[in-house]
């Protein structure tokens, strides 16, 4: 068990008393019981939704890629962007589980499970454009590198469009993993609550988990692995996709901001659209004491952020195209901004550099409806930023001559909104078959971020500076604490801990509770007066003060004059280590508890 | 002991260091051969980036812990404190920058010159940007937006130490505020600083990434210094609450920043390589012909290096390693702003004498050595070694005036009983 | 090989806790440790030694490296020599991306294989399961009944305040 030290500034993130068994409860319920009328009506629109999109791409592929409203000029229109789009949604799961993990931001565990789904579910409606635009869609498999009898005919490694299939093939592999060994444990949480075909079915899907320790040890450290590695690895996706344009020497795309920025586009837009599903998935699945106002607050703050890292990108890509003195890279902005499709560059730039700002105040950031209102609106800004970048300076390139203007047909925009019912498809089986809450990880910070643990884990040690010093000598910096690392706590921190619970009263957990009868001299009455101080361990009454504990005697109520709390510590130690046996022969040696 | 107090030897030795400094930074002056004396300003102007950034870096740094509830922080914030204070320094050696450039004291900045300028189609073009004025402007701005959130904070910090309460959050919740202001001035006035103040020596030169590449490599230059410092007064017996727990917290960090620099200068480097535009390769055409050690052991240094040295968890726990590596990054940071400021400024020399006639464009005969600038000589060492005793000093000074334990911080018990998971 | 266990169920860490560390001080050896999520601390109480898992992503990924650079690089200069956009046939700028995800690919897929074969996981493998609590909220200590001798185990568990006491087959 680690250390419990929680600094009271920080947010409570479960809520409602649970108990580990009501966790369970709570987070099994969604894939338990029977689909209610919401689930089943959205459901029926997503299929119907993802039919039609199926259709337009069947019609595509019949017809050929001349039924979309690409020409010569203008080659890369909606299908890119929503290419673009998609992937960069697809980013906020990753972050979320892998560099939420690693920077210990515990609000990740409400939405990680849901996110890293989405980001799976995006990907795949993100793949599906460079497919189809390949026109020949069958002939597909030509992109990878294989032996092949086409002579010695390899793809073109110096392609950022090969550099692609390579990073979205590996960001979807990886991605499930990720995923799936996350899922493994709460699917046998499942598994061990149903009978019949359903656990045979989990019993497939949980691989055998037991819950034994090593596994769990080989499990986070895989799990810690696997986010170090998918850190890097979002980053490149969006990257490699920001590669696609920078690479060329198209002005507006050619401009070595477009990497990061563009990740950090990605994150904005990928958290931006994980509010939006997690705030409707958490009213209708009765989540709120796991996605709390705290969780969203968070998650709003991250686009607060990357919402100004993007504005700061923006206003960078602006300035510089006029600093370069490059004639055609200021008129790319100048024709963003005032040419035909002027009215997307100001849909991006209010979408997503103004709107974010309004979560300066707090009262917006912890508004629910506001921030789905907010969340939606992001969506819609960065599909315009996509557009800008893609289409507006197609539309308008070196040769006058050949400047076009480009509107999608209904082929293409059926394909898009396709992928929105193929996206919620997916999202409402997910719903229903694995819990959209990590259960396991979710009580892995039980102790620190439930609210009942909240008083108690926040410790106050009234410190000074001169002379506070730790109990172990400073000298032994380097030397292995094995004992004090993996959160065995050190003497001193226990005794804070239990002197801090000593000091706050009443506790409200019942799990911890022991016997304290069994030390000579506490009766039952003695005993509630000790819990109703706070006292509820062997470990507590160990480091207690006996002067504390008569004062606590003094101030409850019924008489204890015959009860003298002086050697119950000594006797508690001896049940805190285990040394019953011990334990009784003190109490035969000493009659009444007194030496 | 929380108390920090600076030796007498500690003093003789900053003072020494100090003294080298002055010594190279005279021996500089009066060797100097180079018009417009461009060594000794070039070497002024590269320290002033380097420990000017070094501190907005460490403001930086604690506002994103102080937003974030990054609670591992509270055992070694003081240290983070005293270095952003050192932004005074940034603004004392700005200002001489500043006032060499109106009274022509130097000639690093090519747009300075108003005759180049008029004669040059691409400069009159960036001269509403590129000229005294607004170089002061945004200076001022930067540094001193900056200056005065980092001393906010830090009141505000000290203040907590005396009047802070356990459970009272007033002045974690001011902090926080001050923070997020941080990160939103150096976010805008940082990449804005760079173009005026790093950027501009290559004045046809641009790059959209330039800023947030050379932040970075302030960042990493900051977390080594931070590194040393905090493992030097451990070694002295103070911060006792220091533990491997932190320093592996750091030395994740330093890992993954530097991860983070080179990733932002393989997307610069890539980019313009691929895209083999003229007026963008230029800057790194220069850079692999004429300065192709510190252009190849920048990467060895700040990359590879540290890359490979701290991918093992057991490296982050060592002090031996960590002090190693931080030395190295410092020292390769240091060199990677070298590697930024010299190239450009030499150019403005050769443009200004005319010598570029003589050296040619192709550049055969700009690659001989020239001291100073082809590669770090003794003199420059000697005025790094300089700033780095007056940077210490003063952030030594600071650091005496308040515990090195915010004993009131928010997070101060979960920092001390802090486990790497 | 089947063997039988006796298995206690405690309901909080600091039950099980003190459980181990008094079954450590008598020596009696404990077979296995089931909890329904990772719990700190447990590692070096029992004993167990670091994963070495990350040695073995080390590896894989070294081996997708190198497998992208020398595959690319023969291509490009031996097998299909192609100059595109100008530059040299070996060009290692451009081939640094594919470098990197296939390093990637090759870690996280190599890892992950083999945490699940040493673990003994698979689709559709059937572990033992003690008890259908313990993927719920329950703390779970089995003894082995041949090492330890189920009378000892028993009373053992009873003593440390186990609240469900059980055995199995497995």
């Amino acid at each position: 068990m680690g250390s419990t030290i929680v600094s009271g500034f920080r947010h409570t993130l479960i809520t409602g008393d649970k108990t580990y068994h009501q966790i369970t409860e709570d987070l099994c319920r969604p894939a338990e019981k029977v689909p209610g009328l919401a689930w089943i009506g959205a459901f029926i629109v997503a299929v119907s939704v993802m039919s039609f999109g199926l259709f337009a791409i069947g019609w595509t592929i019949y017809y050929g890629i001349g039924t979309w409203n690409l020409n010569r000029t203008i080659n890369w229109g909606w299908d890119i962007t929503n290419f673009v789009w998609w992937i960069g949604i697809g980013h906020a799961g990753t972050l979320i589980s892998a560099i939420l993990l690693i920077f210990r931001q515990w609000w990740r565990t409400g939405v990680n499970r849901a996110a890293e789904a989405m980001t799976i579910f995006a990907v795949m409606c993100a793949g599906l454009f460079p497919m189809i635009h390949m026109g020949r869609i069958w002939n597909a498999f030509f992109i990878f590198p294989y032996v092949n009898t086409r002579g010695p005919v390899w793809p073109n490694f110096n392609s950022p469009l090969l550099w692609d299939v390579f990073a979205i093939s590996t960001y979807f592999t990886v991605s499930i993993l990720f995923w799936y060994t996350g899922l493994v444990p709460d699917f046998a949480t499942l598994r061990d609550r149903s009978k019949g075909l359903r656990k045979y079915l989990y019993n497939i899907a949980s691989f055998g988990w037991t819950g034994s320790a090593k596994h769990w040890q080989r499990w986070e450290s895989l799990a810690l692995i696997l986010a170090g590695l998918a850190t890097p690895l979002v980053l490149s996706v969006h990257t490699i996709v920001s590669f696609d344009f920078a690479t060329s020497v198209i002005p507006g795309w050619h401009t070595t901001i477009f990497p990061p920025y563009f990740v950090a586009g990605a994150v904005f837009s990928g958290f931006a659209m994980v509010l939006t599903l997690m705030l409707i998935a958490r009213k209708i699945l009765h989540l709120e004491d796991y996605i709390t106002i705290n969780h969203i607050e968070s998650m709003n703050k991250v686009i607060l952020l990357t919402g100004t890292i993007v504005g700061v990108a923006y206003l960078t890509e602006l300035f510089i195209s006029w600093y370069s003195g490059y004639v055609y890279e200021q008129f790319a902005f100048f024709n963003r901004a005032t040419g035909p499709y002027w009215w997307s560059y100001f849909g991006m730039m209010f979408c997503n550099v103004v709107s974010p700002q309004f979560f300066w105040s707090k009262k917006l950031r912890t508004n629910i409806t506001f921030t789905f209102f907010l969340s939606i609106l992001i969506n819609i800004g960065m599909w315009f930023e996509r557009f800008v970048i893609i289409a507006t300076t197609l539309a308008r390139d070196y040769l006058p001559s050949s400047w076009s203007l480009y509107s999608p047909t209904w082929v293409e925009i059926g394909i898009y909104i396709g992928t929105f019912g193929l996206f919620f498809t997916f999202f409402l089986i997910f719903t229903r078959v694995a819990p959209v809450v990590a259960i396991a990880e979710v009580k892995h910070i039980y102790r620190y971020a439930a609210n009942q643990f909240r008083e108690r884990n926040n410790i106050g040690h009234g410190r000074a500076c001169e002379n506070d010093v730790p109990d172990h000598d400073s000298d032994d910096f380097n030397a292995d604490h094995s004992d004090d690392h993996h959160g065995g706590e050190s003497h001193q921190q226990l005794k804070a801990e239990e002197a801090s619970v000593a000091r706050k009263a009443p506790v409200t957990d019942t799990e911890v509770r022991d016997n304290l009868k069994k030390i000579e001299g506490i009766g039952p009455k003695v005993e509630q007066a000790l819990n109703a101080a706070g006292i509820l361990t062997f470990r507590q009454l160990s480091v207690a003060e006996p002067g504390y504990l008569q004062k606590i005697l003094d101030e409850a109520e019924g008489n204890f004059a015959g009860n003298i709390p002086d050697y119950w510590p000594e006797q508690a130690l001896l049940a805190v280590e285990g040394k019953w046996i011990e334990l009784k022969a003190w109490q035969d040696k000493y009659k009444h508890g007194r030496k | 002991m929380n108390k920090f107090t600076i030796k007498g030897k500690e003093k003789t030795v900053f003072m020494i260091m100090m003294g080298i400094g002055l010594l190279s930074v005279v021996l500089t002056f009066m060797t100097d051969s180079l018009p417009g004396k461009a060594r000794f300003w070039s070497n002024f102007l590269h320290e002033a980036l380097f420990f000017t950034g070094i501190a907005a870096m460490a403001l930086f740094y604690m506002s994103t812990a102080l937003v974030g509830y990054g609670g591992y922080m509270s055992v070694f914030k003081r240290v983070l404190e005293a270095m952003s204070l050192q932004l005074k320094l940034g603004i004392a050696f700005f200002l001489i920058i500043v006032i060499g450039l109106f009274m022509k004291w130097h000639h690093l900045y090519l747009w300075a010159d108003e005759n180049f300028v008029a004669n040059d189609k691409v400069l009159t073009g960036k001269s509403g940007f590129l000229n005294p004025v607004m170089y002061t402007i945004f200076t001022i701005l930067a540094l001193g937006s900056w200056y005065f959130l980092a001393s906010r904070i830090r009141r505000a910090s000290v203040q907590e130490d005396e009047h802070g309460k356990f459970g009272d959050y007033t002045f974690t919740k001011k902090m926080q505020t001050y923070g997020a202001l941080s990160l939103v001035t150096i976010g805008y006035f940082s990449a804005v600083g760079i173009w005026q103040w790093l950027m501009s020596l290559d004045p046809h030169w641009y790059s959209t990434l330039f800023a947030w590449y050379t932040a970075s490599s302030w960042f990493v230059a900051m977390l080594s210094l931070l590194t040393l410092i905090i493992l030097y007064l451990k070694g002295q017996g103070y911060m006792p609450y220091f533990t491997k727990e932190h320093m592996h917290d750091i030395g994740k960090f330093i890992f993954g920043i530097s991860v983070f620099w080179s990733y932002l200068w393989f997307s610069q480097y890539m980019l313009i390589w691929y895209g083999n535009v003229g007026e963008e390769t230029v800057y790194f055409k220069v850079r692999v012909d004429h300065y192709p050690v510190l252009f190849y052991g920048n990467l060895i240094m700040n990359f590879v290096l540290p890359f490979l040295l701290l991918l093992p968890n057991t490296t982050k726990r060592m002090r031996g390693t960590m002090v190693f590596i931080a030395v190295l990054l410092l020292i390769g940071h240091w060199i990677d702003i070298f590697l930024m400021v010299k190239p450009g400024v030499l150019h403005t020399v050769q443009e200004l004498s005319g010598a570029h006639e003589a050296v040619g464009e192709h550049g055969h005969e700009a690659s001989s050595f020239v001291s100073g600038f082809t590669l770090p000589g003794f003199l420059e060492i000697g005025t790094f070694i300089g700033f780095l005793g007056l940077f210490l000093y003063t952030t030594f000074i600071d650091l005496t005036k308040a515990c090195l334990l915010p004993v009131n911080d928010a997070y101060i018990e979960e920092s001390i009983h802090h486990h790497v998971v | 090989m089947s063997k039988k266990v006796i298995f206690g169920l405690y309901s909080t860490e600091e039950a099980l806790f003190s459980a181990i560390k008094k079954a450590k001080g008598r020596h009696l050896e404990i077979d296995d440790v089931f909890t329904p999520f990772p719990v700190h601390g447990l590692d070096p109480l029992l004993g167990l030694k670091e994963s070495r898992l990350h040695i073995a992503g080390f590896i894989y990924g070294l081996t997708g490296f190198l497998t992208a650079f020398l595959g690319m690089s023969w291509v490009s200069t031996i097998d299909w020599p192609n100059i595109f956009g100008g530059k040299p046939y070996w060009s290692v700028p451009a081939f640094v991306p594919i470098m990197f995800e296939s390093t990637v690919l090759f870690a996280a897929v190599g890892m992950t294989v083999t945490f699940y074969v040493i673990s003994g996981m698979g689709p559709g493998v059937k572990n033992p399961v003690l008890h259908p609590r313990i993927t719920d909220d329950k703390f779970c200590i089995s003894f082995s009944a041949d090492e330890v001798g189920e009378g000892v185990a028993e009373s053992f568990l009873q003593e440390t305040g186990a609240e469900e006491i059980g055995s199995k087959t497995i």
